[in-house]
């Protein structure tokens, strides 16, 4: 009852802060068009190759360009000023130069992944060239195709970002919104008066997680209709499993950033120390790349943070649309991460 | 017989660099408006956060209404009503749903319209908190602190901010709430109010309690009841032996020269006379009761408002 009170409070007065509430829902929105957008293109993504236009073109060139065209590459021609201009810019990923000879390439030590694809495709289409030159018969090649592992179902970029971009979602809302804004508002004496009444910390703390689980979760369901009418993305599994995933994430990002809030006593050493704790555990719960090279004890380590263990459970349900049998541990260890931080958080919670 | 309302000993808070209180021990019974008087700094809003359990004291022993913080916490929380000296609310609360929401945290509680009448808010009822006034949301703060119908009451300097005619009727409230049979604890700067309201009062500078009594007890204590005054043009002169010439301490205070004395009927010919051959250029001769100033002023060797 109490707590009901608080939470429709928690609503009411966050609903009359109008911009607050617009940036909390247009931002994730935002991201998602933003790069669902930029990454839709569609067809098989073509790998760009600056041919560095010799003053007179001999017949190597002419069949290496020919050859080329057999590849799913752009061909960039330019002027040797332009092709420095652009590799200087640092946006070449593999420059093919004709000289007397032969041939020069180079490959940005910066876009790797890109450049040595692109670099592999040019041997290729030189062999086919100098075959034909030669008047042998043209070598048979693997047929190559670009897929994105595991996630069969739901191949394209936005489909696969769409459960990241809600997982960052909730640790940011989490770490940064309502940690921050908690502490903000001790360090204006706000939560003093209700220091003096008889109101119960955990029900105070708790009427504000569920206020924040009811946005996350309206969050979510912007997210996915715009998933579903703008990209086609569909949530290949049940919606049980999904809001079920939901809830937990967001109850223990929540708790976390509660509990941070009670180690700081002012926003800026909150600003500090929600950084320290976010970043690492972005990076390092394989969301942007495996952790294959790193030492051992770092690998082991990672598997007890919640975010990994919460986005492979989504992907599973939401792009694969399997059940949760197989991340029963994972959800374990973010439900263990909630149950700890709201612990902590009532434990060590200030009024001022 | 009930239990006072309030018994705290030996109590004690240090902060970096400063003892703000240094040795308190206060007594009030059920039924009394008790002020604690003290300039800036005296450490007065410290020690009631300590009462009200906001603030940790470093030593001490407290008895609120009978009951100990450590074991009766809760208790003690829904018996109490606090003003804090400001009270932050969220920016877009309204004054009705800030008492409809603190009245439910307690056990029992008065409703929002009848607590807005009381302190006469009713005119904002509905306005945002951030859009009051200094005085309005002083008034707010007030009806916030009787939301739970309490038996005590600690208001940490009410009418600071308040206009004259808001600080009257705000001593109506006061004299109100202790009809009907509360206690309150109030801290304040004026003399008058503490004269006006207290029935009891502790003088406190440097964290510490200089004296306590009632209004009257306080001044009788001074063996001096008049102060005969002097006023001057601007600043007044130095006083340069004239002292000694009527035989009693004069003190300057901006454009008065203070002449504090046990029997004004003989001091004055004696004064008049001297000042006349020492071709003193006084405006006006006054006459006036000592009052609180005059004792804070003789516990301290200053006056309240430096
Ligand atoms: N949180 C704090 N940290 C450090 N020093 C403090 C703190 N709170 C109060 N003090 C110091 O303790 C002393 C007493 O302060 P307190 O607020 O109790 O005085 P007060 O009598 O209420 O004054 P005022 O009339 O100005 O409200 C002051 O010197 C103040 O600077
Ligand atoms: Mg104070």
């Amino acid at each position: 009852m109490l707590l009901w009170r608080q939470f429709l409070m928690e609503w009411k007065l966050y609903a009359r802060d109008r911009a607050a509430m617009f940036w909390t829902f247009a931002f994730p929105v935002l991201m998602l068009l933003g790069f669902g957008l930029i990454f839709k293109g569609g067809d098989t993504p073509k790998l760009s190759v600056v041919w560095v236009q010799p003053a007179q073109a001999q017949a190597k060139d002419e069949a290496l360009l020919k050859a080329l065209a057999q590849f799913p590459t752009r061909l960039l021609p330019m002027s040797p000023a332009e092709a420095e201009a652009r590799w200087s810019r640092g946006e070449t990923a593999v420059q093919v130069e004709p000289t007397a000879e032969g041939f020069r390439m180079k490959v940005n030590s910066y876009l790797v992944a890109q450049g040595q694809m692109t670099a592999q495709v040019v041997q290729q289409a030189f062999l086919v060239s100098q075959s034909q030159l030669r008047g042998q018969p043209m070598p048979t090649l693997i047929p190559v195709s670009m897929e994105s592992p595991g996630h069969a179902k739901s191949a394209n970029y936005a489909a696969f970002l769409l459960p990241g971009l809600l997982g960052m979602n909730l640790m940011s809302m989490g770490l940064f919104a309502v940690g921050m804004v908690n502490v903000s508002y001790r360090e204006k004496g706000k939560f003093r008066r209700l220091a003096v009444t008889p109101l119960p910390k955990w029900i105070f703390l708790l009427g504000q997680v569920l206020h924040r689980l009811t946005v996350t979760l309206i969050q979510t369901v912007f997210l996915l209709l715009i998933g579903r009418f703008v990209f086609g993305i569909v949530n290949e599994g049940s919606y049980l499993l999904l809001t079920l995933v939901m809830v937990l994430g967001t109850a223990c990002f929540m708790a976390m950033g509660f509990a941070l809030s009670s180690f700081a006593e002012t926003s800026e050493t909150y600003a500090a120390i929600s950084n320290l704790l976010f970043f690492p555990m972005m990076f390092l719960s394989g969301v942007y790349f495996t952790l294959d090279a790193a030492p051992k004890w770092l690998q082991q380590a990672v598997i007890v943070l919640p975010l990994s263990p919460f986005l492979k459970a989504l992907r599973a349900v939401f792009n694969d649309g399997d059940g949760l049998a197989g991340h029963a541990v994972g959800l374990v260890v973010v439900a263990v991460w909630a149950a700890l931080c709201f612990g902590l958080a009532v434990k060590r919670f200030r009024w001022a | 017989m009930l239990e006072p309302a309030l018994r705290v000993r030996g109590l004690k808070k240090q902060y970096p660099g400063v003892l703000a209180v240094a040795g308190v021990d206060l007594d009030v019974a059920r039924g009394e408006v008790f002020g604690l008087l003290g300039p800036n700094g005296a450490g007065k809003t410290t020690t009631l956060e300590i009462i009200e359990g906001l603030t940790e004291a470093d030593a001490g022993a407290i008895e609120v209404l009978g009951l100990d913080w450590k074991r009766h916490g809760t208790e003690i929380r829904s018996r109490i009503g606090v003003q804090l000296q400001s009270t932050s609310l969220f920016n877009k609360i309204t004054p009705r749903e800030a008492l409809t929401l603190y009245g439910g945290y307690y056990p029992k509680s008065r409703t929002a319209d009848e607590l807005l009448e009381l302190v006469q808010l009713k005119d904002k009822a509905d306005a945002y908190h951030i859009t009051l006034s200094g005085g309005q949301m002083q008034r707010l703060a007030l009806a916030m602190a009787l939301v739970n119908d309490p038996e005590l009451v600690f208001l940490d300097e009410p009418t600071t901010g308040l206009d004259p005619q808001a600080r009257r009727s705000l001593w109506e409230v006061v004299r109100r709430i202790k009809a009907e049979g509360r206690t309150v604890i109030l801290t304040t700067h004026y003399m008058d109010e503490a004269e006006a309201l207290c029935d009891r009062l502790a003088i406190m500078d440097h964290g510490r309690v200089l004296t306590t009594g009632t209004p009257a007890e306080l001044i009788a204590q001074l063996a001096i009841p008049s102060v005969v005054e002097l006023s001057f043009e601007g600043a007044a002169p130095a006083v340069d032996g004239f002292d000694a010439r009527i035989g009693a301490a004069v003190e300057v205070r901006g454009d008065l020269w203070e002449i504090p004395t046990p029997d004004p009927k003989s001091l004055l010919p004696r004064l008049l006379e001297a000042a006349e051959a020492a071709a003193i250029p006084y405006q006006q001769v006054h006459v006036r009761r000592a009052t609180l100033e005059d004792v804070f002023l003789h516990k301290t060797g200053r006056s309240l408002r430096d």
